[in-house]
């Protein structure tokens, strides 16, 4: 896979042409708002880092510039104008409509899961399927977390789950010795 | 190999192609692929193509010329032994020729022999295929065959892996392994893949045992990489561990972003001095200690903030009012800790320039 070196260097690169972006607004920013701006821009980075070819990061970059978010300007700030924002892969038509189908198809699943499990409730006591739906929470909530969950299936929803743990990880990592950068400087 | 070439084209013989002159213009498409595949230097992203071609390279341009049709060309691969159930296929041409243009270039060590040749087998064949083929028309995929030299590599050889270790669990053999290797060597540039056409239900179950093993060798992966999830066993519990893993994560960022925001009056901190010096050199771990020791921080409410910061850590949390929100405070008793550890650290610069180095 890439190696982690490149990708910590391309995110901290971006994440400071973001950050520089952001300088304009106004001066005394409280705390939560500089908190705010890092943290967001951090994330944007990470997202664009994987140069969409994967979902979360899709997911993570349209749900910042979304219409009904709050910190919607900053978001499109931080990614630059229009222009230069990097061409993420095309999403085929085919995958919206699939997306849909997914949602769709879960909802009956669903509805048809609480019938069945209203029908023969006694039954639940087979090993299986109470292996099943405690796998099946966690699922649900694996997918709350990762953004943009809710449209992945089984296999993809793994493989989801470990590039963004990945990210995330890196992510930390450089968090954590730019904080540490600061400080040396601090004491100096 | 010219003995088997010779049975398997008696064999070819036998099955009755549905679409024959589906066969003889997708065979024309193919082999201008395998003409330009060929021809193509052994270059390093190209390595693994050569490779794959340099057994039935000769065997192949022989093949070619011959007018047969394209299953021909698959009996001209060099793990022919493999190909041999594969001719039996009692339907559905679309998928032979699907079978055919991928199994040409299973060149690499796929040396399990075809035994059986039950239609379990391939029933199972198409089903797999079925799960593994690409949304995309059959063209598209011909044409994504060059674009296998990407630099992912490693990622295609762990799926290929995986492949491998479900087919050794299983009874039935290689030519699913090839397929599924091929095709996800030529699906690399799409994300999602299902099929969706139906079949017997037979072939649900198998499919649905394909896909199940897919989910495992994933799983595995998982397991390897969240700490301490290796001696877990059950879906369940690795699960649980997966998701606090990633919750930590978030948590962490959330906090480090917080911790930055508090360092530092402006939001692009020291940055600007930071890399000014270093304008235009690329980034790197060395440079980092050498980049901020010969910084003058002009600001001295800065050294205020982070004496502040670093005396609130010993308080309780919940009692400061500059960290009043709720979602701030978790992030703080969880990791306090490690803060802790990490500012009595800072004292000494030498030791924090090797962290540093080692961190980056």
């Amino acid at each position: 896979m890439r190696s982690p070196f490149s990708l910590k260097q391309e995110f901290l690169k971006k994440w400071i042409l973001g950050l520089q972006r952001c300088r304009s607004s106004k001066k005394n920013m409280s705390i939560f708002e500089r908190k705010k701006v890092i943290k967001l821009s951090a994330d944007v980075a990470m997202a664009s880092a994987r140069k969409g070819t994967t979902c979360w990061s899709r997911a993570l970059i349209a749900d910042a510039v979304k219409e009904g978010n709050a910190d919607k300007h900053l978001a499109e700030k931080i990614l630059g104008p229009a222009s230069e924002r990097q061409p993420t892969k095309k999403v085929p038509v085919g995958a919206m409509a699939y997306n849909k189908r997914i949602r769709s198809k879960k909802i009956l699943e669903r509805s048809s899961v609480i019938r069945r499990t209203i029908k023969c409730a006694p039954q639940a006591a087979r090993p299986s399927s109470i292996v099943k739906t405690l796998v099946g929470k966690r699922r649900q909530i694996l997918r709350s977390l990762i953004p943009g969950g809710e449209f992945m299936n089984g296999v993809s929803l793994i493989e989801e789950t470990l590039d963004y743990m990945i990210s995330l990880r890196a992510q930390v990592d450089v968090m954590r010795s730019l904080a540490s950068a600061s400080k040396l400087v601090n004491l100096n | 190999m010219e003995s088997n070439a010779g049975t398997t084209e008696t064999r070819s013989n036998v099955t009755v192609p549905d679409g024959g002159e589906v066969a003889a213009f997708e065979s024309l498409q193919f082999t201008d692929e395998i003409h330009r595949l060929i021809s193509a230097p052994g270059t390093d992203n190209a390595s693994s193509f050569t490779a794959l071609l340099e057994l039935p390279a000769t065997q192949v341009v022989d093949l070619l010329h011959s007018p047969e049709s394209v299953k021909l060309i698959v009996a001209s691969a060099p793990n022919v032994e493999d190909f041999k159930g594969s001719f039996h296929f009692p339907s559905n041409t679309g998928l032979i020729q699907k079978d055919a243009r991928f199994s040409v270039f299973s060149g690499e060590g796929n040396n399990k022999n075809e035994k059986s040749n039950s239609p379990e087998m391939t029933s199972k064949n198409s089903s797999a295929n079925l799960e593994k083929a690409v949304k995309s028309e059959p063209a598209e995929t011909v044409s994504s065959l060059p674009l296998v030299s990407d630099p992912t590599m490693e990622n295609r050889n762990i799926k290929r892996k995986d492949r491998e270790k479900k087919v050794k669990g299983s009874t039935k053999k290689s030519k699913t392994a090839t397929n599924e290797r091929l095709e996800d060597a030529e699906k690399l540039p799409y994300v999602h893949v299902r099929a969706r056409r139906g079949q017997a239900t037979d072939s649900h179950s198998l499919a649905e045992r394909a896909r199940r093993e897919k989910i495992n060798a994933r799983m595995k992966l998982l397991q390897e990489l969240v700490p301490g999830c290796n001696k877990i066993s059950g879906t369940a519990l690795v699960l649980d561990e997966i998701i606090n893993h990633v919750q930590s994560l978030q948590r962490q960022v959330e906090f480090l972003s917080m911790r930055l925001a508090t360092v530092n009056p402006r939001i692009d901190f020291n940055l600007d001095s930071l890399f000014t010096p270093e304008s235009g050199s690329t980034m790197d771990g060395g440079n980092f200690p050498s980049l901020v020791t010969p910084l003058i921080w002009p600001d001295v409410q800065v050294n205020g903030y982070r004496k502040q910061f670093q005396h609130q850590w010993h308080f309780d949390t919940l009692k400061q009012p500059i960290w009043g929100r709720e979602e701030v405070c978790n992030n703080y008793v969880t990791l306090e800790n490690s803060l802790l550890s990490c500012d009595s650290s800072a004292n000494s610069a030498t030791l924090h320039a090797n962290q540093l180095k080692m961190e980056l």
